[in-house]
């Protein structure tokens, strides 16, 4: 099923061994050398950051502008403005209606796009070559002069009502909920959805008032990467953009967050599965160890040949896709495995997820299954920074997180560089599973039983 | 948050230059691009297609069977896709996990699909790599080694991906596995393609096996590299490692035409999770590769697709009746090119329980009715083509190439004529006005849909915490 492309997301791996009897597989040959697309940057006067990549072979190109806010500027009674506020961009402009926005980013073979995030809110499309200083201009227009027309503001706020409804009666968005409740209590991070309540009683004037206080020039940067006119692009982004408002700087609330060994179970009586999230906060991306931390997830769940899903899918068939994952923010970051399993194994999927922890905090891993683990994360960082979205984002998380120039171009070698020893000392000193928060969401009266020797029932 | 499938990627043309209905300032004309096709057989009957791409040091290396879910066993529903899990449990030379961990030690990533009418393996792997990953694909297409744990521990797998997917959240299978259940009269396009889960448990070694033997060779199959590689090396490769492996006597196709459809169908499926309606409305398309099916894809692009399409204006923009409106043709598994056997064009959404389907479809109606009766503007038809003309080149680079590698690979299976990837402006170039009313007029009769409601009888209610 197409479902199934979800699954790949990072990888492990180890060359078989190989019996007498059966064929070896041809060796790879020697690599081709890789170098990360060399970016042009600059700095217009009102503080916005430019970032142009030349890249690709088809003619297309994209552009995006990146505010730094998003949900961690939101008050605590007013969870999810941004994304109302990101839904508004492209309600209208002083010059456009909703309707010739997404007009004219059709004539060019794309859309105006807004994305927001904890951190930072993306807006922008990918279009045909020819098209993207006029798509620029039109990205600055929505960007710059939303209109906000109160006419189509309860219009949006019913669909938002309609996500929240449908999210609160999926699994996996509860278990995220408590999750982060539990983790960081009263900091935005903490307030994944809002109540309905506060939903309905939002209005256009705080809409306008969180976008006054949050966007501006000297809190965002546009990049671009594709086939373009360099000249003509770089012209049309300080046409757009030269007098845009510097505005605040970005200010992001520092996170402390918490996690002592307990089980959560949200009941969702009939369930045939529990949804599973565990995890633990560690450090950030801006922190030394944060490559090998990343090598040890892969290693540990966040590979299709990783140790927990090769233990919990490949051996016991307790479930279809689990994941371990490194959410992460500015200055922040936890670690969690996430895991949709057949609610009379629930127990035994926990006991299994531990043990995988615990057998890597015991012993290293071989040299050859790290250097397989190795190859793996070399591989998937050559695709990641080969297409148009993916430089972009690579870019941006070394942006946001201020991470050095050379960060994306030493990537490799430093991977390389990381030890046995090293990810096994990850495992020890960020994995605690004395810490760790448990949630589940599943048949209460099945599972609880089998939950209760994995810590005191919340 | 997502609760409903993204429509795939919409394809289209090739190259040249469009006239692009702009109101600004005149575009440069864009580059001609054309996708390098080479395409060979072996004496097998492999069928070997390449088009090398050196934007980046990868590969991809994609095998296309032609057998789809829509043809398995008749007492085994979901047998097509047990059986795709069934072939990364072990080959002659690779054992349990060895492959997934050959692969992607090696840098590669790697799945597997199955559609209606194939069922994939691909890898995207450093181009250095290429070799090997060629290899062990000729390794489980030679034959498959695994024993009664593998396939147990893949039937409990496939039955959690059902739960998961399906059994386990609201609108499960809406409206991608629902909707050609209901749309559909002849068993091979209207069964319950993941699987009945007594069907997954019946499922034994030898069903495998004969499988296998059936429909696993490769006189069935096609085999695509795109991006950075050497042809005459490559090839090479592909004739000592594919070459010796025996084509098979394959089976006579069954029959799995849909017979017309000449009376508006309604169904409404209770879901006990679910908190908001749903409603779906799916149109038999028409056949594929024909004037009308082109017709129909630039209808689609005016339609549905993106937010300046016609049903997104008027269902979201002006009466505010959902915030989104997906759909396509074979929109739930796919595109309107990997498909050969019927398929659907249909339009899905969610919406308040204070609004009723008929107010819903009232709007839609009027949208539909103005394209069967008056002829679309050029503006509006140029920009549906400057759509796909964009769509198509982010279906080719889509997963490191695996874009270009799905049509490749479609085209060959389907057409013998893997070529046709640079012919598809052509083909949406000939569209008129004309053709677009009288497919309009054809296909998107209401004799022709099919409309599922999702009733929810969920409460819209958080769990309770606590012990």
């Amino acid at each position: 099923m197409k479902k199934k492309l979800a699954l790949f997301s990072l990888a492990l791996a180890l060359a078989p061994s190989v019996r007498a009897d059966k064929q070896a597989p041809p060796p790879p040959a020697a690599p081709k050398g890789f170098s990360v697309p060399q970016p042009k940057t600059f700095t217009l006067e009102n503080g916005l950051g430019v970032t142009l990549v030349p890249y690709g072979t088809v003619p297309k190109v994209t552009v995006r502008l990146a505010v730094l806010t998003g949900n961690a500027n939101e008050a605590a009674n007013q969870v999810w403005i941004a994304d109302i506020v990101g839904d508004m961009l492209t309600e209208g402009t002083a010059t456009r209606t909703a309707s010739q926005i997404a007009e004219d980013a059709a004539k060019m073979g794309g859309s105006v796009d807004v994305t927001v995030g904890e951190n930072r809110t993306d807006i922008g499309g990918d279009v045909l070559s020819e098209f993207g200083p006029n798509l620029v201009a039109l990205v600055a227009d929505v960007a710059r002069n939303p209109k906000f027309p109160e006419s189509d503001f309860a219009r949006v706020k019913a669909d938002r009502l309609r996500q929240l409804s449908i999210a609160r009666s999926q699994p996996q968005p509860l278990a995220q909920e408590k999750f982060r409740a539990v983790l960081y209590g009263d900091h935005p991070y903490g307030r994944l959805f809002p109540t309905e309540a506060a939903l309905q009683g939002y209005t256009i004037a705080q809409v306008r008032d969180f976008y006054d206080k949050n966007y501006g020039a000297g809190r965002s940067h546009l990049y671009v990467a594709g086939r373009f006119d360099a000249a003509a692009m770089e012209a049309a982004i300080r046409k757009g953009f030269s007098d845009w408002k510097r505005g605040a700087a970005p200010q992001i609330p520092p996170s402390n967050p918490k996690s002592a060994r307990a089980v959560y179970i949200l009941d969702r009586p009939g369930a045939v599965q529990s949804t599973i999230l565990m995890g633990m906060p560690v450090i950030d991306p801006s922190k030394p160890d944060w490559d090998a931390l990343f090598l040890m997830n892969v290693l540990l769940g966040g590979s299709f040949a990783s140790r927990i899903t090769s233990n919990i899918r490949e051996a016991k068939g307790y479930t279809y896709s689990p994941n371990g994952q490194l959410s992460n923010r500015y200055h922040d970051a936890y670690w969690a495995e996430a895991a949709d399993v057949t609610t009379n194994v629930t127990g035994p999927a926990v006991k299994e997820i531990f043990g995988e922890v615990d057998r890597l905090q015991a012993d290293p891993p071989s040299d050859k299954e790290l250097k397989g683990f190795q190859n793996y994360r070399a591989g998937v960082f050559i695709l990641q920074n080969s297409s148009r979205g993916g430089i972009i984002g690579q870019l941006e998380f070394v942006d946001l997180h201020g991470l050095p120039a050379d960060y994306l171009n030493g990537y490799v070698k430093r991977l390389y560089a990381i030890t046995p020893a090293q990810v096994q000392q990850m495992a020890r000193k960020y994995i605690q599973d004395d810490k760790a928060t448990i949630v589940v969401v599943g048949d209460k009266k099945v599972i609880e039983e089998q939950l209760k020797p994995f810590g005191p029932l919340k | 948050m997502k609760v409903s499938r993204r429509p795939g990627v919409l394809a289209a043309l090739g190259a040249l230059v469009f006239a692009a209905a702009s109101s600004a300032a005149p575009a440069p004309a864009p580059a001609p691009f054309t996708v390098p096709v080479e395409y060979t057989k072996l004496p097998n009957g492999l069928k070997v297609v390449f088009s090398r791409d050196t934007t980046a040091p990868t590969a991809v290396v994609a095998v296309y069977y032609n057998i789809g879910f829509r043809i398995e066993p008749k007492d085994r529903t979901g047998f097509a896709h047990l059986f795709e899990h069934m072939m990364f449990q072990g080959s002659e030379n690779l054992g349990k996990m060895e492959f997934i961990k050959l692969v992607q030690s090696n840098g590669g990533i790697l799945n597997g699909s199955t559609r209606f009418d194939f069922t994939n393996y691909f890898e995207v792997v450093p181009a250095h790599a290429l070799e090997t990953a060629l290899w062990a694909e000729a390794d489980r297409m030679r034959g498959l080694a695994i024993n009664a744990d593998n396939l147990k521990n893949q039937q409990e797998v496939v039955k959690n991906e059902v739960r998961v997917n399906v059994l386990n959240q609201p609108y499960g299978g809406f409206p991608w596995l629902d909707l050609p259940q209901y749309a559909n009269a002849n068993w091979y396009n209207s069964h319950n393609f993941y699987g009945d889960l007594k069907d997954l448990d019946a499922a034994t070694l030898k069903d495998v096996e004969s499988f296998f033997k059936t429909f696993y060779a490769p006189n069935n199959a096609v085999l695509v590299v795109v991006g950075d590689f050497d042809a005459a090396q490559t090839m090479d490769w592909v004739k000592k490692y594919f070459g010796p492996i025996p084509s098979a006597n394959l089976p006579p196709k069954p029959d799995i035409t849909e017979a017309k459809q000449d009376k508006e169908k309604r169904a409404t499926k209770a879901d006990p999770i679910a908190t908001r309606p749903a409603l779906a409305v799916g149109y038999h398309a028409p056949p594929r590769n024909t004037p009308e099916y082109f017709a129909m894809g630039i209808l689609d692009q005016i339609l549905v697709q993106g937010k300046d399409s016609r049903l997104y204006q008027a269902l979201v923009q002006k009466n505010g009746l959902t915030g989104d409106v997906n759909g396509g043709i074979n929109s739930g598994l796919g595109d309107m090119y990997n498909i050969n056997g019927p398929t659907l064009w249909d339009v899905s959404l969610f919406y308040d329980k204070d609004k009723t389907p008929d107010q819903i479809l009232a709007v839609m109606d009027v949208e539909i009715e103005k394209v069967r009766t008056t002829p679309v503007d050029q503006a509006t038809l140029d920009r549906a083509l400057v759509k796909m003309r964009s769509d198509f080149y982010d279906k080719i680079e889509q997963t490191g190439g695996f874009g270009r590698a799905d049509l490749l690979a479609s085209f060959a299976l389907f057409d013998d004529d893997p070529a046709r990837i640079n012919q598809l402006e052509e083909q949406f170039r000939q569209v008129t006005p004309a053709m677009l009313q009288k497919t309009a007029q054809e296909y998107l009769r209401p004799e022709n849909r099919t409309i599922l409601l999702i009733d929810p009888k969920g409460e819209a209610k958080a769990p309770k915490s606590g012990s």
